[in-house]
């Protein structure tokens, strides 16, 4: 029976999740230009190609390197399905992680596991809707719903992301406490020499240096304290 | 025709609906697909259930604050092209620069002067093509990374998990150093007054958030108090965001 769900997951599941990704992202890409279209066929609004060019260059320039390194920073924690979905909808460290995480820490399931893909996927795909619905119900409303808002909540949505993450930390540290605390002192070290401009001949160092280096300084180490686990 | 009219146009809601609507559809297929997927690996209703129920409590925080801001780019930009930037592939930070670029290449400061047809259509074509760059890549590459990924670890599921929960600790102690470490050389960098007082406050709900939440999850494992466990992060969240606001 373990080796008939392995053959599903393998050889149906996951060939499956990339047939789905690929096609729902390309047709995404494609479909993003539809505004752009309709401001070109209705309104005849076209920008000038030399002007385009400049500002496309200046934003390569600055998010260029992000294209290529946040797939593969996030490619360990979320995974294949995960990396076609978060992509796709962005808004990934603060939201689709923590919510596929707590997803597995509801389910009781491993991360990197089959039952643990499967429910981060789940959980990501509800973060989507949940988040588009409350994105569309605040774009219809508009700017009148945050006038609403009193000064002292909207300063203390601003806290919102930091006790979210310093709260995961835990959450997920507590089962590897010597390796979480390890990674907090890297982390620190890291991104204050980020701060300090240590890596600023790296072009945008201080929008993906940090996690990067995060993700994958603790993979290594989490490799080498298992296989020294191992050995003892 | 003045230009924020057409920005909020129902022709521009519709245009960007439709990859609003999308992003959605992609979310339900690859639902549909892992719920049945579970089942047949032995996951239960009432455990995917519980899941999903907890992602939509853990992501209504996030929501909001990414909400409060869409609203900037919403005066800016109009309503439907900002609420279709943030529903795909967006980010906050992201977006207000690049369509800051876009409109600053044909001589208008976005935000300050008036938005001019022209500039309009650059910070629109600017933004959707700085990123698409993600998705074509995340596309491209997801398969590939996925066998580069069982080649490392030699399909061995052990050192899988251990990759998985290894990246997890070091994605969020990255989060949390960015924000604990930041008072401290912006201190060294004489950074002013404002900017110091809100990374400082935000160092503090970052440590808050970490320590009401061992606390509690302390308190809810010994006494085993399920409904603790379940909204430990909640109330750790309101907790820490109120206190800081009050410091």
């Amino acid at each position: 029976m373990a080796d008939m769900n392995k053959d599903f997951y393998k050889d149906e599941y996951t060939p499956q999740v990339h047939k789905i990704g690929k096609l729902t992202g390309y047709l995404g890409v494609v479909l993003a230009f539809i505004p752009v279209v309709v401001l070109a066929v209705v309104y005849g609004i076209v920008p000038k190609p030399a002007a385009l060019l400049t500002a496309f260059i200046s934003g390569a320039s600055a998010f260029g390197v992000l294209w290529f390194v946040e797939p593969i920073s996030y490619f360990p924690v979320v995974g294949p399905a995960g990396t076609y979905m978060a992509f796709l909808s962005g808004n990934i460290s603060n939201m689709r992680i923590p919510c596929a995480s707590m997803a597995q820490v509801a389910a009781e399931v491993e991360p990197g596991t089959e039952k643990g893909s499967i429910v981060a996927t789940l959980g990501m795909a509800v973060s989507i809707i949940i988040n588009v619905s409350v994105l569309t119900i605040g774009a219809i409303l508009g700017t009148s719903v945050l006038a609403l808002l009193p000064d002292s909540i909207k300063a203390a949505l601003n806290y919102l992301l930091p006790a979210l993450f310093g709260a995961l930390l835990v959450q997920f540290g507590m089962k590897m406490i010597r390796h979480s605390v390890i990674m907090v002192v890297v982390a620190f070290a890291l991104y204050f020499a980020i701060g300090m401009g240590v890596f600023n001949w790296l072009p945008g160092a201080s929008n993906w240096l940090g996690t990067l280096g995060c993700v994958f300084i603790s993979i290594a180490v989490g490799i080498a304290t298992l296989s020294n686990a191992k050995k003892s | 025709m003045d230009v924020m009219q057409m920005a909020n146009g129902l022709l521009m809601w519709i245009a960007c609906g439709i990859p609003v609507v999308f992003v959605v559809i992609q979310a339900v297929l690859f639902a549909k697909g892992a719920y049945s997927a579970g089942k047949k690996v032995g996951l239960t209703d009432d455990k995917m259930r519980k899941a999903m129920k907890s992602s939509a409590v853990t992501s209504i925080g996030p929501s909001i604050v990414v909400l409060s801001g869409m609203l900037s780019l919403l005066v800016t930009v109009g309503g439907p092209v900002g609420w279709m930037r943030l529903s795909m592939i967006g980010s906050v930070m992201f977006e207000s620069i690049a369509a800051g670029l876009g409109t600053s290449a044909v001589g208008v400061t976005l935000g300050t002067d008036a938005m001019t047809e022209e500039a309009f259509g650059m910070a629109v074509w600017t933004m959707v093509l700085c990123s698409v760059g993600w998705v074509l890549f995340a596309t491209f590459s997801a398969n590939k990374m996925e066998k580069i990924e069982h080649k490392l670890s030699k399909g061995n599921a052990g050192t899988l998990t251990t990759i998985a929960s290894a990246a997890i600790i070091g994605v969020f102690s990255a989060m949390v150093a960015s924000h604990i470490s930041k008072p401290f050389y912006s201190m060294l960098q004489k950074a002013e007054e404002l900017a110091m007082s809100s990374a400082w406050h935000n160092m503090l709900a970052c440590i808050l958030g970490a320590v009401i939440m061992f606390v509690l999850t302390k308190a809810a494992n010994k006494k085993d108090i399920g409904w603790l466990k379940e909204w430990s992060l909640t109330i750790t969240i309101l907790g820490a965001m109120i206190i800081t606001a009050l410091v």
